[in-house]
């Protein structure tokens, strides 16, 4: 049996990988949630946004944070960019799986001839610190990872919730048609929903930059569990996409300290599937 | 055996040195139809994170070869594609360098999965096969396969014997030891083996575990190691899974007191804070004894330039360089030695005289090809990885640093 | 299916024997690999098409099956000495029977559509590849599968035996797709791509259908995995079970139109033959940039994918007239009035959550009349024609139609006792010409014609509802009174013993009520007995035999309707309580 100081480190690097998972998968979430368009890129231009980072850091000594303030409005003016090509060719959630593939693949090759595919890791004085409670270790960047996933997706959930923007979004995802008899400006929401979207990308960028690997094909690597997260979570739910990272983070940790990490995927996804089978209420 | 192999060395040694005066004198700058050798190499895709240091490596010997004499007086043309990364693309492109561009001799690629997909192809129309990164030499089944790489043929045994004798050679010998491996077939054929013969020379193995290849995450798994608390962390690493299990270790405020990786990317592990000191296999290092070692010096120099303007991260000459390297020289040797460019000559050749590479003498007489091991251990030091075992082989100076 | 023409056997039979001869034609073998693996994408991709492109529901998990192929013959011919062409109906049968599996758990539950279809063949792709991970099928050490002894078809190399399976599982695979989009399973599962609740109303058996769809599609692919084992000789969990399959059979779908049964192979051919287009070692990353330039405008400029919009532009010169057949249409003799009960409703409850939408509802429908069914929004009329149709399963009560209890049958079984209905929002399949739709409805609605005879009887509905001329249009390109007409065209060719109308008129203009209730009236000089939902009650006065009135999901009063209108309760619900007093 495992000892409890075990198990509760593995939940808490659980919880904060799942914030991380949450992280990628918000951009994706809203778009797909309220644009119904399935956006592939996201990985890539979350990768592109880590190697900006690791870029502006290493070779002309910018701090991450700094870095994320510069690449945030950049990548929200290329995500309204990319929503214009989509409205302009009427792109369909079908399609926009094919062209957002293909977006992925441009990316992975510009990230390959710039920065090559060989790995690189972002070291940074933030690496190695946690914070200690009691007997437990609380790494402090994930923590931040987790702080900005949970202040992002409160932030969409209001943004949402309350005001005319929000409503009219979600308004718009119900019935579009319905939404543009009440004179509700689709095109314009969804260009700025694209461009923050984007910036999401931009900031879960940075964080993978800070604590995960890069290299180019690394951009697949997130596709299967945030897919899953995005989900699980419901389209266009902010705070769902929150949730089922910290779940399936959280189950995934466990698996791995209690049984073998080789077997942790068997039981985070059979929980998914008994999630999805039995559909309790609060889900 | 060692003496002998030496002495074989310096047999070599004395015909390159020959060879060398000989072009110096000034034979003639190959010439007349290029003989045409083919490859691929995973330059893109997800094994794509070492095929540049590949095609460095590979078009640096290229070039080397027509600074001497060419194959059989003729200038070498590399024919190289792009495999993608994916095995059946790999087998169609080497019936196609075969079947239709009709290369005249073929060179193997990188990477476990990519090398058996060509190996087929190589068996069907009986060309000879050389590949230096197939990890697991049972797997090399195809008698005109050669191991460019001094594996040994059972790796499994022979790395964790000198790993192990390298601790037992310390002052105080770790007592336990924690194996974690990567789910990765080469990877955890050595694991598997660093488990068993630390079992028989009397270590607690504390802990041993697979994870999932592609794992991200490693806040669980350090738990466990830090809950095991061995002596010595032997890691069947790919990759940056060292620098992300280190860290995660460092978060957890632990250091392991010993830390061997199998296959890390030498580059971010050497210059991470958690690097240092941390233990590796190696053949070669671009450094003394080695650089005295015919071609080793020029190879290197130009490899970290070509490196650096190619913007690879870590340019210092490493493993998947320098087995390109000794994969052409090989070649060359078969080549110019056999005075002939038919496959089943060449190996027969090779079988016979083996190669006087840059990792020394290298022999084809042990099972599926594989001649005597000769793994050594290297450590970062100084944000440096340097040669610590066997002692005859570190630099002046450098010595296994262990508690 | 939409626009297929029967192919030239004569061109299909001799580019097949064409392609079969290739390997004693004495061409490079380099064509051998790059055609074989041509037709594994084919194969791969036209498999997955076959539920997921035909019924719209999107697997993400066809790596499952094909690795499960792949696995199970490895297993069986490296480490059991099974012969490679014995073990590859095994490995068929292991793939088909984890789709049938996965299918017979998920078809159930009707929530389980769209992402949430995807997400859970996801999740098994990762579940199956890490059981085989982590137990002695792979236990991540890889399986060599190169020295497997071939079996020499023709007197060539084993790689040319290989091209000649890649050939046969391709145009078998293709022959199944282009069979089952012909087919009434094709037909049925178009329908359920359109609209599945619907299909199932309109007697499509889709949890069959799904099943029989998922497992065909899985079987297929555990073929292509068996053979494919072979052709790479070494396989691994990570390369097996990777994005790769999964992604790229969907992507070759849309590519190439994933609801045609050619689509994904046109769509395999380009993105399989473009990871070609660049190979040489200098232009490698380069290339990939430029292949996926040009695939997005390819998608961009077609967006339906290149078959459908092909076949639109074949369509759109010559201007192709529907002309109906002339095969008799079979008339029956139409039943009497009487005072028999063809329907009979007792006490039926129904509640959603908390919400008591019915609380025992009792009501009967007599041979040949029109009982007029009316009552406040809310009151449980369409709710009620739910339950009658077997959308909803019962919470108690029963309802019989000639005596037989159908309150627990589904509703394809409910569909072809009889029993049709209209929606007041008219809801055509969306992806079916007007004709098609009215055929399907004549196919499973329990008719028992075929061939000529279904054509012409749906030819003869078409004309009876005056769209004859828009047979061969999309349901998209028709007004609001012909979608409605089109709704009932698809009732009226299954010759239903009893209609459920769910407010035909409303959105009509005067004009096109009074044609409607000429309609009505037509329909029931046939032998067909009405329900007829309905808020215009000039209509209703005019139209019903009976009427009954509901409220707050019970019938209030029924009756002659002018008396019924001039009922006091009845008049206090529909003017309010005020009123009265």
């Amino acid at each position: 049996m495992p000892s409890l100081t075990l198990l509760g480190q593995s939940l808490i690097s659980g919880v904060m990988l799942g914030g991380l998972y949450a992280l990628v998968a918000l951009g994706l979430s809203l778009s797909w949630g309220l644009l119904r368009l399935v956006n592939l890129g996201h990985f890539a231009l979350a990768f592109l946004g880590a190697y900006l980072v690791y870029h502006l850091g290493t070779v002309w000594h910018v701090d991450p944070w700094w870095a994320v303030l510069i690449i945030v409005p950049v990548f929200f003016v290329f995500g309204m960019l990319q929503h214009w090509v989509f409205v302009v060719f009427r792109v369909t959630e079908l399609t926009s799986l094919l062209v957002t593939f293909g977006i992925s693949v441009i990316v992975e090759s510009i990230l390959q001839w710039i920065w090559t595919a060989d790995f690189r890791r972002y070291e940074t004085h933030y690496a190695g610190v946690s914070l200690k409670v009691g007997p437990f270790y609380v790494p402090w960047l994930e923590l931040v990872a987790l702080i900005v996933a949970v202040g992002l997706a409160w932030a969409s959930w209001a943004w949402l919730r309350w005001t005319y923007v929000g409503k009219a979004l979600r308004a718009t995802a119900e019935d579009a048609d319905i939404a543009a008899a009440f004179g509700i400006n689709h095109r314009l929401l969804s260009f700025l929903l694209s461009g923050v979207c984007a910036a999401y990308a931009a900031v879960a960028g940075a964080f993978i930059a800070l604590v995960s690997t890069l290299a180019p094909s690394q951009i697949w690597a997130w596709l299967g569990v945030v897919f899953a997260v995005v989900i699980i979570g419901r389209l266009g739910n902010p705070v769902g996409a929150l949730l089922a990272g910290i779940l399936i983070g959280a189950a995934e940790s466990l698996a791995m300290a209690v049984i073998s990490p080789a077997w942790a995927p068997v039981v985070s996804f059979t929980i998914l599937i008994v999630l999805l089978l039995w559909q309790p209420k609060w889900l | 055996m060692r003496t002998k192999s030496s002495r074989r060395f310096v047999l070599g040694g004395l015909a390159g040195v020959t060879s060398l005066a000989l072009s110096g004198v000034g034979r003639a700058a190959p010439s007349g139809t290029p003989v045409r050798v083919g490859s691929t190499l995973s330059l893109t895709g997800p094994l794509g994170q070492t095929a540049l240091v590949h095609k460095i490596a590979g078009e640096i010997a290229v070039e080397m070869i027509n600074k001497r004499n060419g194959f059989l007086g003729r200038p070498v043309e590399w024919v190289l594609l792009d495999d993608q990364s994916k095995p059946e693309v790999t087998r169609s492109l080497y019936e196609n360098l075969i079947t239709v561009d009709k290369v005249d001799l073929i060179q193997g690629p990188y990477a476990t999965a990519p090398i058996l997909a060509g190996m087929g192809v190589a068996q069907r129309y009986q060309k000879v096969y050389i590949q230096s990164s197939m990890g697991i030499p049972k797997n090399l089944t195809y008698d005109m396969a050669f191991p460019a790489t001094p594996f040994g043929p059972e790796p499994n045994k022979s790395y964790p014997k000198v790993l192990l004798d390298a601790m037992a050679s310390t002052k105080t010998p770790p007592k336990s030891i924690s194996v974690l491996t990567s789910k990765f077939p080469s990877a955890q054929f050595m694991a598997e083996g660093t488990r068993d013969e630390a079992k028989a020379r009397g270590l607690n193995v504390a802990l041993y575990l697979e994870y999932e290849f592609g794992t991200r995450d490693f806040g669980a798994i350090a738990a466990r190691v830090k809950d095991a608390n061995a002596d010595m962390l032997w890691l069947g690493a790919l990759g940056l899974d060292s620098n992300l299990l280190l860290e995660a270790l460092r978060k957890l405020d632990y250091v392991p007191k010993r830390h061997f990786h199998l296959y890390p990317a030498p580059g971010p592990l050497a210059v991470s804070p958690d690097g240092d000191l941390a233990l590796s296999s190696t053949f070669l290092e671009p450094a003394p004894p080695f650089t005295d070692r015919k071609d080793v010096p020029e190879l290197a120099a130009t490899y970290k330039e070509r490196a650096t303007k190619a913007n690879v991260p870590y340019t210092d000459l490493d493993a998947q360089g320098a087995g390109m390297y000794t994969q052409w020289q090989i070649l060359e040797q078969a080549v110019n030695g056999a005075k002939s460019l038919d496959d089943k000559v060449l190996a027969a050749w090779l079988k016979k005289n083996g190669a006087d590479t840059i990792y020394g003498k290298i022999d084809f007489n042990g099972p599926n090809n594989h001649g005597p091991a000769a793994q050594m251990v290297k450590q970062v030091q100084n944000k440096k990885w340097v040669v610590v075992w066997p002692a005859n082989f570190a630099p002046p100076g450098v010595k296994l640093i262990a508690p | 299916m939409t626009g297929v023409r029967p192919l030239p056997a004569l061109g299909v039979g001799s580019v097949i024997v064409m392609l079969a001869a290739l390997p004693v034609a004495g061409l490079p073998a380099f064509y051998e690999s790059f055609l074989y693996l041509m037709f594994y994408w084919i194969a791969l991709a036209t498999s997955w098409a076959i539920l997921s492109g035909f019924a719209g529901y999107f697997s993400f998990g066809h790596a499952a099956f094909f690795g499960a192929g792949m696995y199970a013959t490895a297993h069986l011919t490296v480490k059991m000495e099974v012969p490679f062409l014995a073990a590859l109906p095994v490995a068929a049968g292991v793939a088909a029977l984890l789709a049938a599996g996965i299918g017979a758990v998920v078809f159930r539950l009707r929530r389980l559509r769209g992402e949430l279809f995807a997400l859970l063949t996801l999740a098994v792709t990762f579940i199956v590849a890490t059981i085989i991970l982590n137990t002695p099928i792979d236990g991540g050490a890889g399986v060599l599968t190169s020295s497997v002894p071939l079996p020499r078809v023709i007197s060539s190399s084993p790689s040319g035996t290989l091209y000649l399976l890649g050939l046969i599982v391709c145009v078998g695979s293709l022959a199944i797709a282009w069979w089952v989009s012909r087919s009434r399973l094709g037909m049925g599962l178009f329908a359920i791509h359109d609209d599945e609740d619907v299909a199932e109303v309109k007697g499509v058996p889709t949890f069959t259908y799904k099943l029989l769809a998922f497992t065909l599609s899985g079987a297929i692919a555990g073929v292509v995995g068996g053979v494919h084992a072979t052709y790479v000789g070494f396989l691994t969990v990570s390369e097996t079970f990777g994005i790769t399959v999964p992604l790229y059979v969907v992507l070759m779908s849309v590519l190439g139109g994933a609801r045609h049964w050619a689509g994904p192979a046109v769509g395999a051919v380009l993105i399989a033959a473009s990871l070609y287009t660049f190979t040489s070692g200098d232009q490698a990353t380069i290339g990939r940039g430029i292949v996926a330039l040009v695939l997005i405008v390819a998608i961009l400029l077609l967006p339906e994918g290149i078959v459908p919009t092909v076949l639109k532009q074949l369509r759109r010169r010559p201007v192709t007239r529907a002309t109906p057949p002339d095969a008799p249409i079979a008339t029956q003799a139409a039943p009497k009035r009487s005072d028999a009960p063809v329907l009979v409703v007792q006490d039926v409850r129904k509640s959603f959550g908390g919400v008591h939408a019915l609380r025992g509802v009792s009501l009967e429908v007599r041979q040949g009349e029109i009982l007029g069914l009316v009552g406040p929004n809310g009151s449980g009329k369409t709710t009620l024609i739910n339950m009658i149709t077997g959308h909803f399963p019962l919470d108690g009560g029963s309802i019989r139609i000639d005596g037989q209890e159908i309150g627990h049958q589904p509703a394809h079984a409910i569909a072809q006792r009889g029993i049709a209905r209209t929606y007041q929002i008219p809801r055509p399949f969306a992806g079916l010409t007007v004709l098609d739709n009215v055929r399907l409805a004549a196919m499973f609605g329990g008719t028992g014609l075929s061939g000529a005879a279904l054509d012409a009887e749906a030819h003869h509905w078409l004309a009876f509802t005056d769209l004859a001329g828009k047979a061969a249009s999309l349901p998209a390109e028709l007004n609001l009174h012909e979608r409605k007409f089109l709704e009932l065209a698809r009732a009226l060719v299954t010759r239903p013993r009893l209609l459920l109308l769910d407010e035909v008129l409303s959105g009509l203009n005067p004009a096109e009520i009074d044609s409607a209730i000429a309609l009505i009236r037509a329909i029931r000089d046939q032998g067909a007995s009405i329900v007829f939902v309905e808020h215009l009650m000039r209509a209703v006065v005019q139209l019903s035999d009976r009427v009954v009135v509901m409220n707050e999901g019970a019938t209030l009063a029924s009756g002659n309707p002018r008396e019924v209108m001039r009922d006091p309760r009845v008049v206090a619900v529909y003017l309010g309580k005020a009123h009265v007093a």
